[in-house]
């Protein structure tokens, strides 16, 4: 099945991994394109590496460092991983998300209570050195007895640069999304604040309380609407709470208030489509991974997507043709799904056996289209590419 | 329809049911009978020696088991740290988790044990191990902390029982103590079962007791069996709780404390803890849900932590408010700790190699952090305390030798095991 993307066209059956890249200091937790040529990745450190993509890649060969990858846990890649050229330097807690807007600049939302802003045409401030595998090496230098021999180090040195712009805020920022024109950033955090900022500027322009933590958070293309989930994760307590709700942006008042219809659900993830018809949202958690298609003019719910991912939804993304919906989770699979008639049309990754193993933490299309990066929690970042 | 916010923890059967909370604890068809009240049959001369101290205990349950690397022995820049941060205590040098504000301003009253090393790594065990100090696998039922208590501490002609839990707590109950030690469960607001409210008029309900009286004393004319002596006290015992039932109604109070202790369940438990020791029940146990993450550890204990935090300090502050605080033992543990390792779940699971208990109030040297764990906290660095020398701690802090002996028919069997130490750094 062919569909048309923003400037090419993509087969979304014909997949093929190019590149895993490895990162394994510490779970890879966010993933962003910038433009169609470099992708940004942040992890639970607070680091965020930035790598350029070649012309021409180089065909993966038998490099012991190469070999052992993922090939076990996926597919194995078509080429051999270049390294990252830049290191964004001042986050000091988990990367939860990244985002892209003109292409240049990168936005970063943290648990150290930041979103800070990246131009990646700054110049850079400084070098730093980096070994891409240190975890693994770590790991098998600790358990001696496993006997395993640590890989080659993948040693790396990175130019880094400072952030150009930060915005405190007052609790883990969870939830951070871009509006479609890129004019609009909305933060949720967990101290229940969502605010509205102008993107280019960062000054703030809405502000309000929800009663839990902000979970996922999203503004429609018209900016008039955003979705807030909230979620207060207490077991067996009464005082837990979550909320799902569609709220007038400009009086910060509830339009719709979807709780009920969720009722116990923590929504991890929601992404408006790109005219605004149709909102999808993702069960995040260890329950099923449920994708839900809602209209938000009325917040009655379209279709429920199907298969599930068999844990929580941690991520969604809408294709660039407007037409496709991209989804991942704790099952570390990627779908690629059709709007229209709620049908999948790919899957990409694999599960990894037995119960929970491991989890894709985020996912992010490039803005032609034609690719795919996705965050695995394992130390990668995997990159598909759709012909 | 799966609920989301309690995935990620054990099984709900591998924990203790809340219908074994109740077990023994109120009874019979008319629903008054209390079998842990006062303490009817001390014989001992340590009893009257430890209620003559005017000791109390409240233990904080953390049911599941608290993480001690995201609480109270915390390893920045390790591989095993997760994402909280360090606050500075008022002891110097000392940092515990940025989501204790509160309770790092209390730091002076709390003797921080942190190197618990213990043996029995799961829920039911270690349930019953971190109640008993004694392992389940052995075929004698000890009983549990507060039964201990009950028996050593509690008044004889009290109205209120001896033992009181709420929220999910141990599951040990009064083991070879016997029945009237078992513990008296109630909700965390206070609440009784709905079986102790009176269906008939309040003079009807005396006459009706008068009558069961008469034809109990006439009966025992005729059968003097231990049974059924038992059995009248433990009615005469639940009559006379009914008329000293408003203690636990914090109807009224609670909105002057809510500030304090925080506006939830376990707050308002830790409130109810205070009245009833202030009252004379000399021990209370109440729990917190759930810390098993095995799943999302690090928002399960936020969230617990920002419950946990104004309760425990509020509980603490009040204490010393009231005057309550040096004769009053304030005990906060679980069953386990939680691994260092953060898992692919981005949980940490049950460990027992290393891991936090704290105590506070009666008897305790406060300001006082004592052992320690390696530098990714995997194992016990100095001073590994067990089940037997925390045991033996505590009850040494209430007065009770720790080596009284007991007798199951002709087995004596000691109130902790051989070779428990007390941990003297700890004791005043």
């Amino acid at each position: 099945m062919k569909n048309t993307a923003a400037s090419k066209s993509v087969n979304f059956e014909k997949a093929t991994l190019l590149w895993s890249f490895t990162w394994d200091a510490d779970w890879v937790s966010a993933v962003s394109f910038i433009g169609d040529k470099h992708f940004a990745a942040g992890n639970n450190l607070g680091e965020i590496l930035l790598w350029e993509l070649p012309e021409k890649p180089e065909p993966l060969g038998e490099s012991p460092s190469e070999k052992s990858k993922p090939a076990d846990k996926s597919e194995r890649p078509l080429y051999l991983s270049p390294k990252p050229v830049r290191q964004m330097v001042g986050h000091s807690n988990i990367i939860n998300r990244l985002l892209c807007a003109e292409n240049r600049w990168l936005i970063s939302a943290s648990n150290d209570h930041t979103v800070k802003y990246w131009d990646i045409e700054a110049k850079p401030s400084g070098m730093a050195k980096h070994v891409l595998n240190a975890r693994t090496i770590e790991d098998i230098n600790r358990n001696k007895n496993s006997g395993r021999k640590p890989p080659t180090p993948l040693e790396t040195e990175v130019q880094t640069q400072a952030a150009t712009k930060t915005i405190e805020g007052r609790e883990w920022i969870i939830g951070a999304s871009l509006s479609q024109d890129e004019t609009t950033l909305i933060t949720g955090d967990d101290a229940g604040q969502v605010a509205v900022y102008d993107r280019k500027t960062g000054a703030e322009k809405k502000r309000w309380q929800v009663k839990g933590w902000a979970f996922a958070v999203a503004i429609s293309p018209d900016l008039k609407q955003s979705l807030v989930s909230e979620r207060y994760p207490l077991v067996f307590d009464s005082g837990r709470h979550t909320a799902v709700k569609l709220w007038d942006v400009a009086t910060s008042t509830v339009q719709h208030d979807l709780s009920k219809e969720f009722k116990d659900m923590q929504i991890a993830s929601a992404a408006y489509s790109r005219d605004g018809k149709i909102l999808a949202l993702g069960r995040g958690g260890e329950g099923e991974g449920k994708i839900f298609l809602i209209d938000p003019s009325t917040g009655k719910k379209i279709r429920e997507l199907s298969p599930i991912h068999q844990y929580g939804v941690t991520d969604l993304c809408f294709h660039p043709d407007g037409k496709h919906l991209a989804s991942t989770g704790r099952d570390t699979v990627v779908r690629i799904w059709n709007i229209e008639d709620g049908k999948m049309i790919k899957e990409l990754g694999k599960p990894r056996g037995g119960q929970f193993k491991d989890w894709f933490h985020a996912l992010s299309f490039s803005p032609d289209g034609t690719r795919i990066a996705v965050a695995d929690m394992a130390g990668y970042i995997h990159l598909w590419e759709f012909r | 329809m799966n609920n989301p916010s309690i995935s990620g923890v054990c099984k709900k059967s591998e924990h203790f049911s809340r219908r074994a909370l109740l077990k023994g604890s109120l009874a019979t068809g008319a629903g008054t009978a209390i079998p842990n009240w006062g303490g009817l049959f001390h014989s001992q001369s340590i009893a009257s020696m430890a209620q003559k101290l005017g000791k109390r205990c409240i233990l904080l349950w953390m049911n599941g088991g608290a993480s001690q690397i995201d609480t109270f022995d915390m390893k920045p820049g390790k591989a095993t740290a997760g994402p909280f941060r360090e606050i500075q205590t008022k002891l110097p040098g000392y940092k515990v988790c940025e989501y204790l504000p509160k309770i790092a301003q209390q730091v002076e009253k709390l003797g921080i044990i942190r190197s618990m090393r213990t043996t029995s790594p799961d829920h039911p065990d270690g349930i019953y191990h971190m109640h008993t100090c004694y392992k389940q696998s052995e075929r004698m039922p000890h009983p549990e902390l507060g039964a201990m208590i009950a028996k050593y501490l509690g008044q004889t002609d009290a109205d209120l029982p001896s033992f009181v839990r709420m929220g999910p707590t141990g599951n040990a109950g009064s083991g070879y103590l016997g029945p009237r030690y078992e513990p008296f469960g109630i909700e965390r607001n206070g609440n009784m079962p709905y079986f102790t409210s009176p269906y008939l008029p309040a003079a009807n309900e005396s006459r009706r007791n008068d009558l069961l009286r008469f034809m109990e004393t006439e009966h025992k004319k005729e059968n003097s069996a231990d049974a059924y002596e038992s059995h009248r006290v433990a009615k005469e015992r639940a009559w006379r709780l009914l008329k000293a039932k408003s203690l636990f109604d914090t109807t009224k109070e609670w909105p002057k404390h809510q500030e304090l202790y925080g506006a939830s369940d376990f707050g308002r438990g830790c409130f109810l803890a205070r009245k009833l020791t202030e009252a004379g029940v000399p021990f209370v146990e109440i729990g917190q849900e759930n810390y098993d993450s095995h799943a999302d550890n690090f928002v399960c204990h936020k969230a617990n932590m920002q419950i946990l935090d104004p309760a425990w300090s509020g509980l603490l502050i009040d204490l010393e408010r009231t005057g309550q605080l040096q004769n009053t033992l304030v005990v906060w543990m679980g069953e386990v700790g939680r691994t260092p390792q953060i898992n692919n779940r981005a949980g940490r699971d049950h460990f027992i190699r290393g891991w936090t208990i704290v105590l506070a109030g009666g008897g305790i040297k406060g300001g006082v952090v004592y052992g320690s764990t390696d530098a990714d906290g995997r194992d016990v660095a100095t001073n590994p305390v067990s089940e037997g020398d925390l045991f033996a701690t505590i009850y040494t802090a209430l007065g009770v030798n720790p080596r009284t002996k007991h007798f199951v028919g002709t087995r004596p069997i000691w109130a902790t095991p051989e070779g428990s130490k007390p941990i003297k750094d700890l004791l005043l």
